[in-house]
């Protein structure tokens, strides 16, 4: 791993290896790893040296890999405290956790190593060893005055229940819906919300106001979907002032009819122009009757002619959907080398004004504009 | 609760501490940073494995024993760390400058007495003992 871009390749491939353990909120994980990094750093031994003066040894660095290995340890201790303290309430028939739950957990956690007290089965869990041991802990720890060298994360997430549908006053839909469940967000079209959450990852990130976008940006790095979706509708549903409404995918708008939308002029290549002069009043009647058939004719007709053409087409759309429409009675013969040399001339072509030939300008304006309309039906 | 035989008075000291301790965790936010791991990430990952609880003490309180278990880890570590012998120290002028660097290797051991087994795996396998056990393959 020694190439320039080595050490960026190792580390993507060390985050997706840890992805899969444990790695689900890459924000919530380099929080803990600063964390970890800095109670790391707070630890101090003494040692008595040679001349009888007293030194604290700490570490002054890390290896990146123990650190998050590290990382991982810490995030598998607060789920199994929370696993356990989860399982003792509903043991006992409650949903919330109690403190004495979490005394519970931790027993169990530390009963590998041993506490004081663990022999006593029936001891008052108040009085566990191990909150003896924390808040011991708690007293000798402060001794040594740490201040976070970044500041505090705004770890906000701005979780707010959906409210009711008797808290909003508004009937449910069915009546097989009960009242006091959360009301339907507003229906909008999912990729508009999608899009907004996008734009939330990109906008802030740290600020405390945006709580809600925090929220977005974390869980749409989670793989729950449906989380982001929920989400993302309760914060509409608040902040129905913030975000103006998308207009909706435009992929699925409705096609363009032809002179709805100006489009750019395209400029056919010097040999499509050379023949037209000679073809150009054929294609210009059969042009003018109506504005569909030609193209779809042209269609059919280049279809038949030249299947490699259709593939030149697909590349270079726009270009050849002019000279196709034109020439929808001739065969051409345009490759794709050609596409640069052809706008250049087709540049030089617009100053110059067709040839210098006067007596096609008028046509060719025509064309032109035909020739736009379509090329709209060409691309729907 | 399980109590057994003692009185309730009892019960109300042994509360007493936990409670009081409880509280006074509550202290610290404004001025001191005493616990390292936020109170929101605690109560992220704890809600991630089921566990909730309207009470900001009980996510202090695991955000301090969550502290106080990687820092025994970390001791653990520094001290394996500190009793692994020390390059032979050549210049005079340096010391016992050693700069301790928390280690896989220190890690792994720390770890293995608290029931989690990390075995980072070797980068070269120069022999067919290699990544075996400790006590087989000389250090």
């Amino acid at each position: 791993m020694t190439n320039g871009g080595g050490e960026g390749g190792s580390q993507r491939r060390e985050l997706q290896g840890k992805r899969s353990i444990s790695r689900g909120n890459d924000f919530a994980y380099a929080v803990v790893r600063m964390a970890a990094a800095q109670i790391c750093e707070s630890v101090e031994i003494s040692s008595y040296q040679e001349s009888q003066t007293r030194e604290g040894l700490r570490f002054s660095s890390f290896q990146e890999t123990a650190l998050e290995t590290l990382t991982d340890v810490v995030i598998q201790y607060i789920q199994n405290i929370g696993k356990t303290a989860n399982f003792y309430a509903n043991m006992a028939g409650r949903v919330e956790g109690n403190a004495l739950d979490i005394v519970q957990a931790l027993e169990d956690l530390g009963s590998g190593l041993g506490f004081d007290g663990a022999h006593d089965v029936d001891h008052c869990l108040a009085d566990s060893g191990v909150v003896k041991d924390i808040i011991r802990y708690t007293g000798e720890a402060e001794e040594i005055p740490f201040v976070y060298s970044l500041p505090r994360f705004p770890f906000n997430r701005g979780k707010r229940p959906a409210p009711s549908f008797s808290e909003i006053g508004a009937e449910p839909p069915d009546e097989h819906i009960p009242i006091w469940l959360p009301a339907f967000p507003e229906t909008k079209m999912s990729n508009g919300s999608e899009e907004t959450n996008v734009d939330k990852i990109e906008g802030d990130v740290q600020s405390r106001e945006n709580g809600p976008s925090l929220s977005s940006m974390q869980q749409s790095v989670d793989v729950d979907r449906l989380k982001v979706q929920k989400y993302m509708d309760q914060k509409d549903v608040q902040k129905p002032t913030e975000e103006p409404e998308p207009e909706g995918n435009p992929f699925l708008a409705a096609p363009l009819w032809i002179g709805e939308k100006n489009v750019s002029r395209v400029f056919p290549p010097p040999e499509l122009t050379k023949e037209e002069i000679r073809t150009n009043h054929v294609p210009e009647k059969y042009m003018s009757k109506s504005h569909h058939i030609p193209a779809l004719e042209a269609y059919a007709l280049s279809d038949k002619i030249n299947d490699k053409n259709r593939l030149a087409e697909t590349e270079d759309g726009q270009k050849r959907d002019g000279g196709r429409t034109e020439r929808a009675l001739l065969r051409f013969k345009i490759g794709t080398r050609k596409a640069s040399v052809c706008w250049t001339l087709n540049q030089c072509l617009e100053e110059k004004g067709w040839f210098q030939e006067d007596g096609y300008k008028r046509e060719k304006k025509v064309e032109r504009e035909e020739k736009r309309e379509s090329i709209d039906a060409d691309v729907k | 609760m399980n109590h057994g035989q003692q009185s309730g008075e009892a019960k109300h000291e042994d509360d007493a501490a936990l409670t009081e301790f409880l509280a006074s965790l509550m202290d610290y936010t404004p001025t001191v940073y005493f616990p390292f791991i936020p109170d929101d990430l605690v109560e992220h990952y704890l809600a991630k494995s089921g566990f909730q609880c309207p009470d900001v003490r009980l996510i202090r309180l695991v955000a301090v024993a969550t502290q106080k278990f990687v820092a025994d880890v970390a001791s653990d570590a520094l001290q394996h760390c500190k009793a692994r012998p020390a390059p032979v120290v050549k210049d005079k002028k340096q010391q016992k400058d050693k700069r301790l660097i928390l280690t896989m290797e220190d890690l792994s051991k720390a770890l293995r007495e608290y029931g989690v087994n990390v075995k980072h795996p070797e980068y070269f396998a120069d022999s067919p003992s290699t990544g075996m056990d400790p006590a087989t393959r000389d250090e």
